[in-house]
């Protein structure tokens, strides 16, 4: 299989230099030659496990932080909002 | 008298005892990471003051005769991945380097409700990928057996802060092998528990299905007291398992009559060196003459596991790893154009190599065209193991592998073939794959003085029978040993 480097680049929001693409599929590539050997195999289904199902909690608003200290992290706020370039026209 | 060296059940009995006190062990661990550390580096950020003004506090407590939870005034370091409130928490990355969570990891929650006191957060490979802890962004943690070795990953910080005694105990999380791994490297025990017997909340997800936190520990005992106070159901994470979580150290149990290990074929193969392969067939041999009856059995499809595995976790990871694009926490690239110039110079800038692989084979696998070859078959081989191990446990109550097909490696060995990194993982990866406990205890040295650890795998929710078998082992052979001399 080969490896089309720049179209899963876009996908994965990376951005690489040419020389760092050349390297990246090289080692793409014999990661994909490794990972290629599965045997056939019929759809037999995802493994779950019906003894301990996922358990949801109820959803329910509960105010557990403050506006500022969730806000601490982003790098850019303005009145207690987080800015990013302008993405509509 | 050196409290660090000391383990966690004997502080916790000097304590109640007034042998000792918090404060005398927590400046005891940091005098060890003083004369230690520069020769180690397991520590990425270390929290001194809070550790200590913590342990006046117990002290405190002591003093003023209330009920002591069993963990207090004990050191428990923890891997940098999990979430500790106002401690910055950086997945060894760039991308969190300035991170700092405004909550903390359940599992944190709890040892904090036992007063446990935290010297700081732990080195590891950059979002949990690796088998050596080289991918770090900040720094390359040392083997405390032998310092131009790397310490084993992703938990290498854990292993190396608990066996260079620079932490009483550690948490660790395990995804493919990386608190087995390391624990193997290192010479300590490194418990990987059943999916969903503790929560990850708060753990930075790197693989959710596979992802687990476990303790790390010089001793059985201590493991089953840490791993005692972090299991448990937690409304905040759905996959957490409602069960009846007994002591599993109280009830530790030194006894091995009629246990029935199971020896699978696939995991003694070429690919084992020979030295891990005779000291892992000697500890078969000691637990045989105390009592436990050997089964030889197969695991057929051990040999797809490592290519399932690589694809699952790196499916997941690229899915995981999406939120981190500059806008609300995190590093962001000073110049940009907009806002996908941002996200693709964000990421591009705060990722290491092995990150960017991961994010790249894991979007692969799941792009149009490629997920029925790639990302379904795997999760149907995933479902073939679990009924492998399903099967095998009709035979047997554990089985017992080697942890790892070599020893510690030197550092940069390895760093530029990610293929070999990979294979470091080969006996570990499927118990993620199928959810289930395993544990790895030291059974000997190699030539050149490295340790080599063997796995006692178990059927879900089986702790208690790897711990008292791991237990029983380590009765046998007088107790497991850290490098007094580290060079």
């Amino acid at each position: 299989m080969k490896i089309d480097i720049n179209h899963i680049a876009k996908l994965s929001r990376l951005k690489f230099s040419d020389d760092e693409a050349k390297k990246f599929e090289n080692e793409m590539q014999s990661i994909l030659d490794m990972v290629e050997n599965l045997p056939p195999m019929e759809d037999i289904g995802a493994l779950i496990d019906p003894e301990n199902p996922m358990e949801m909690r109820k959803d329910e608003a509960v105010n557990l932080y403050k506006r500022d200290e969730l806000l601490a992290n982003a790098k850019q706020t303005q009145a207690g909002c987080v800015v990013v370039p302008k993405v509509v026209e | 008298m050196e409290l660090y060296k000391k383990p966690a059940h004997e502080l916790s009995k000097m304590l109640r005892n007034k042998e000792c006190s918090a404060t005398e062990i927590t400046e005891s661990v940091f005098e060890r990471i003083g004369s230690e550390e520069n020769k180690v580096n397991a520590y990425i950020t270390l929290n001194k003051e809070q550790a200590l003004h913590k342990a006046t506090e117990v002290d405190q407590n002591i003093a003023d005769g209330k009920d002591l939870p069993r963990l207090a005034g004990i050191p428990v370091a923890v891997k940098d991945n999990i979430c500790t409130k106002g401690i910055r928490t950086s997945c060894a990355s760039k991308i969190l380097e300035d991170f700092v969570p405004p909550y903390n990891a359940t599992v944190v929650e709890k040892l904090n409700s036992q007063d446990i006191i935290m010297p700081g957060k732990l080195n590891m490979d950059e979002f949990a990928m690796g088998s050596s802890t080289e991918t770090s962004f900040f720094k390359k943690t040392s083997n405390p057996f032998d310092t131009s070795c790397v310490p084993g990953g992703s938990s290498g910080g854990s292993a190396a802060a608990v066996a260079a005694c620079e932490a009483t105990l550690a948490l660790g999380s395990d995804t493919g092998g990386s608190i087995r791994q390391p624990a193997a490297f290192c010479g300590i025990v490194g418990l990987k528990p059943t999916y969903g017997s503790v929560s990850r909340y708060g753990l930075v997800a790197f693989a959710s299905s596979l992802d687990q936190i476990g303790p790390m520990a010089r001793n059985v005992k201590d493991a089953a007291m840490l791993y005692s106070a972090i299991c448990g159901k937690d409304s905040l994470d759905a996959t957490s398992v409602r069960k009846d979580y007994s002591n599993f150290e109280d009830n530790l149990c030194n006894n091995l009559k009629g246990l029935k290990i199971g020896l699978p074929k696939e995991y003694f193969s070429e690919g084992i060196e020979p030295e891990v392969k005779a000291s892992v067939m000697n500890a078969v041999q000691l637990l045989e003459q105390n009592g436990a009856k050997i089964h030889q059995i197969s695991l057929p499809s051990t040999d797809y596991a490592l290519s399932a595995y690589y694809i699952i976790a790196s499916a997941e990871a690229s899915s995981n790893l999406a939120r981190f694009d500059g806008v609300k926490y995190g590093y962001r690239t000073k110049e940009y154009t907009n806002l996908i110039d941002m996200y693709e110079k964000t990421r591009s800038e705060g990722f290491g190599d092995e990150v960017k692989r991961r994010i790249m084979l894991g979007t692969f696998v799941l792009s149009s065209g490629y997920y029925d070859a790639y990302y379904k078959r795997a999760k149907s081989l995933q479902k073939r193991i679990s009924s492998e191990f399903t099967e095998a446990f009709s035979g047997c109550d554990v089985i017992l592998t080697p942890t790892t097909p070599y020893t510690a490696f030197k550092i940069g060995q390895n760093i530029n073939d990610p293929l070999k990194m990979y294979a470091c993982d080969i006996c570990t990866v499927t118990v993620n794959i199928a959810g289930l406990p395993a544990i790895s205890i030291p059974c000997g040295s190699d030539s050149k003085g490295l340790p080599i650890g063997m796995q006692l795998i178990g059927p879900k929710f089986s702790e208690q029978v790897l711990l008292n078998t791991a237990y029983s082992f380590e009765n046998i052979v007088d107790g497991f040993k850290v490098p007094s001399d580290i060079r």
